[in-house]
């Protein structure tokens, strides 16, 4: 989905790095580089309701339908009809799968019996069970969910049951598939696991994390170690989508190599164009601030407008407007989207942000993009989509979602709200202004009693620009951009002052 | 009296195996007057049937009859605590 592995593979054969399986959730192949360690047990442990069942199912799952590599999946905590039940919502035939033997549930659930315990035991019949339902169906994978539920199950004999699961570990390596084990934690930061399960199974941890911040959940995933490989350091938010199951949504693994066109498209705007050099770069990233009804919708409609040239498509996230207003808008400057949307050169999709976060916008957006293959895409605006999720979310989609375009070589146009008339940025620019190529200022001047327009040119990263601060008005016609204040200063902080001319 | 039936699993000969069924044909034998079925399952032979009753540990006896249907794990090495748990008075105790 983002980058190719190609060279991670090639590195395989480095001693650092042993083999990994390949997942088949791309997002998680690429944070891992490659997978999971290859016939070896990964200990996946988050908190209750982190998703840690969901992500071994996913891996069973992805396994049958991508590789034809049949899986045994071992409950210790749900019944098996719950997890049947539970897992039906994500188009994976369990029970086909199940009946041609390509999935086998082992149901080490709690009874309804009351076990009594009097003297020695082991956990033999378990192993044993396990080892016949990897035979049986030639397992390649293995999810074991969730291992501390087994020490709730026999609460007074611990050392048992560490002891045991010790032997059950030995068995899963001897018998050379790919394992997953669950286990739980109490705390989303401190100890790894309830039961220090983490003591005997140590080589490799996954944790996920569900955190609750600023009234917001945030879900990420982070690979703790994988004992002599490679993999992505820190937390990566994910997303829990109702097709795909868990998505990681990756940026540390999002690197700055990316192709850097001098190809220059048109903002729509000859005048704008002029202003910065000949139009923007093709794949950069474009940022237009300024408060309410300073014209940037309409930058917006332009940018889309430039698309007829050369035949482009483009796409637009609206999360302000409804469809009607937007169409209605862009008319009245004199461009038809209806036009543009009847020969397939335009996508609108107009979506308030709240409903849903910001994970999945982007999961979204992505989806659309795959399908309609845009060359540009224009958000307006940023700030509202902004509104989903805390700061630090926030600045991580932006990451995500900028690297994700600039990879595709789209040329992207985001909008973003001052909070004040003249002068002033936002929040929203903080976090999106280091990785924007362009930024267009919009700006209310206050002059005798009259409010005017003004539009400049911030940056532009690898060209020259214009860096006067220019009139702007909007008239029916649409844009018009026209000379620069003469004799006037501070219109950027927002007080102006006439200066006299000598 | 109603009949006994226990079903223990085990695992070939080891230690704690041994121990258990030692145990319960003592039991049956000396406490419940011939008035029982025993049926002993090596899950090594028979994983399937392991498996079916979804047992985990070893040993493990499961009472089906009388019900409530109830499970004891481990060696089974105290008489007096398996007697209770199974619900066998000593007042069955016949010397």
């Amino acid at each position: 989905m983002f980058t190719p592995y190609l060279h991670f593979h090639n590195r395989l054969r480095l001693p650092m790095n042993l083999q990994k399986l390949e997942t088949g959730n791309a997002s998680f192949d690429h944070i891992s580089h490659g997978g999971l360690p290859i016939g070896r047990t990964t200990l996946v442990a988050g908190s209750s309701g982190s998703a840690k069942t969901l992500f071994g199912a996913q891996f069973l799952a992805l396994g049958i339908q991508l590789f034809n590599q049949p899986g045994v999946f071992v409950t210790f905590e749900e019944q098996v009809d719950d997890i049947r039940k539970n897992l039906k919502s994500f188009n994976w035939d369990i029970d086909t799968w199940e009946k041609e033997g390509k999935w086998i549930f082992v149901d080490a659930a709690p009874k309804e019996e009351v076990i009594i315990a009097v003297g020695d035991f082991d956990l033999s019949a378990f192993r044993i069970r396990l080892e016949s339902a990897v035979r049986k169906c030639k397992a390649q994978r293995v999810v074991i969910d969730s291992i501390g539920s087994i020490f709730t199950q026999f609460h007074e004999e611990m050392h048992t049951i560490r002891r045991e699961l010790i032997q059950v570990a030995l068995t899963l390596s001897r018998l050379g598939a790919t394992s997953i084990i669950t286990a739980e934690r109490l705390e989303e930061y401190g100890k790894i696991t309830r039961f220090g399960v983490e003591e005997f199974l140590t080589d490799n941890v996954v944790i996920l994390r569900n955190v609750l911040h600023n009234e917001k959940r945030r879900r990420t995933i982070e690979i703790l170690k994988f004992r002599g490989s490679n993999h992505e350091k820190g937390e990566n938010p994910f997303s829990i989508n109702p097709e795909k199951a868990i998505v990681i949504i990756p940026l540390s693994a999002m690197n700055l190599k990316h192709v850097s066109s001098n190809e220059r498209i048109t903002s729509g705007i000859p005048a704008l164009d002029e202003m910065i050099n000949g139009g923007f770069y093709k794949g950069s990233i474009n940022l237009v601030s300024g408060a309410i009804g300073a014209g940037k919708t309409l930058l917006v409609a332009n940018f889309i407008n430039g698309i007829r040239a050369n035949k482009e498509r483009c796409l637009l996230m609206a999360f302000e407007e409804s469809c009607e207003q937007l169409y209605r808008n862009a008319a009245g400057w004199g461009i038809d989207f209806n036009q543009l949307e009847e020969e397939g050169l335009l996508k609108v999709i107009c979506i308030y942000p709240e409903i849903s976060s910001l994970e999945d916008h982007f999961i979204n957006i992505q989806e659309v993009v795959k399908n309609f293959k845009p060359d540009r895409i224009a958000i307006d605006s940023l700030s509202a989509l902004s509104r989903t999720s805390g700061d630090k979310g926030f600045r991580e989609f932006i990451i995500a979602f900028t690297s994700y375009l600039k990879h595709q070589e789209i040329t992207g146009m985001f909008t973003s709200n001052t909070p004040l008339l003249a002068g002033g940025t936002s929040d929203t620019e903080g976090n999106i202004s280091p990785i924007t190529d362009t930024i267009i200022l919009l700006r209310y001047v206050e002059m005798s009693g009259e409010m005017q327009r003004s539009i400049a040119v911030l940056k532009m990263r690898g060209s020259r620009h214009d860096s006067s601060i220019r009139k702007f008005s909007i008239t029916d016609q649409g844009a018009n951009i026209g000379r620069h204040f003469e004799g006037i200063s501070g219109i950027l902080t927002g007080n102006p002052m006439l200066i006299k001319l000598e | 009296m109603s009949k006994h039936v226990f079903q223990l699993y085990i695992n070939g000969h080891s230690l704690t195996s041994i121990e258990a069924v030692d145990t319960i044909v003592k039991i049956c034998r000396e406490n419940l007057n011939g008035n029982y079925q025993l049926e002993i399952i090596d899950i090594q032979k028979d994983p399937d049937k392991a498996e079916e009753a979804g047992i985990i540990a070893i040993p493990t006896l499961i009472r089906m009859k009388p019900v409530p249907v109830s499970r004891i794990i481990g060696a089974l090495n105290v008489r007096s605590r398996v007697l209770a748990a199974l619900g066998i008075s000593s007042m069955h105790v016949q010397v």
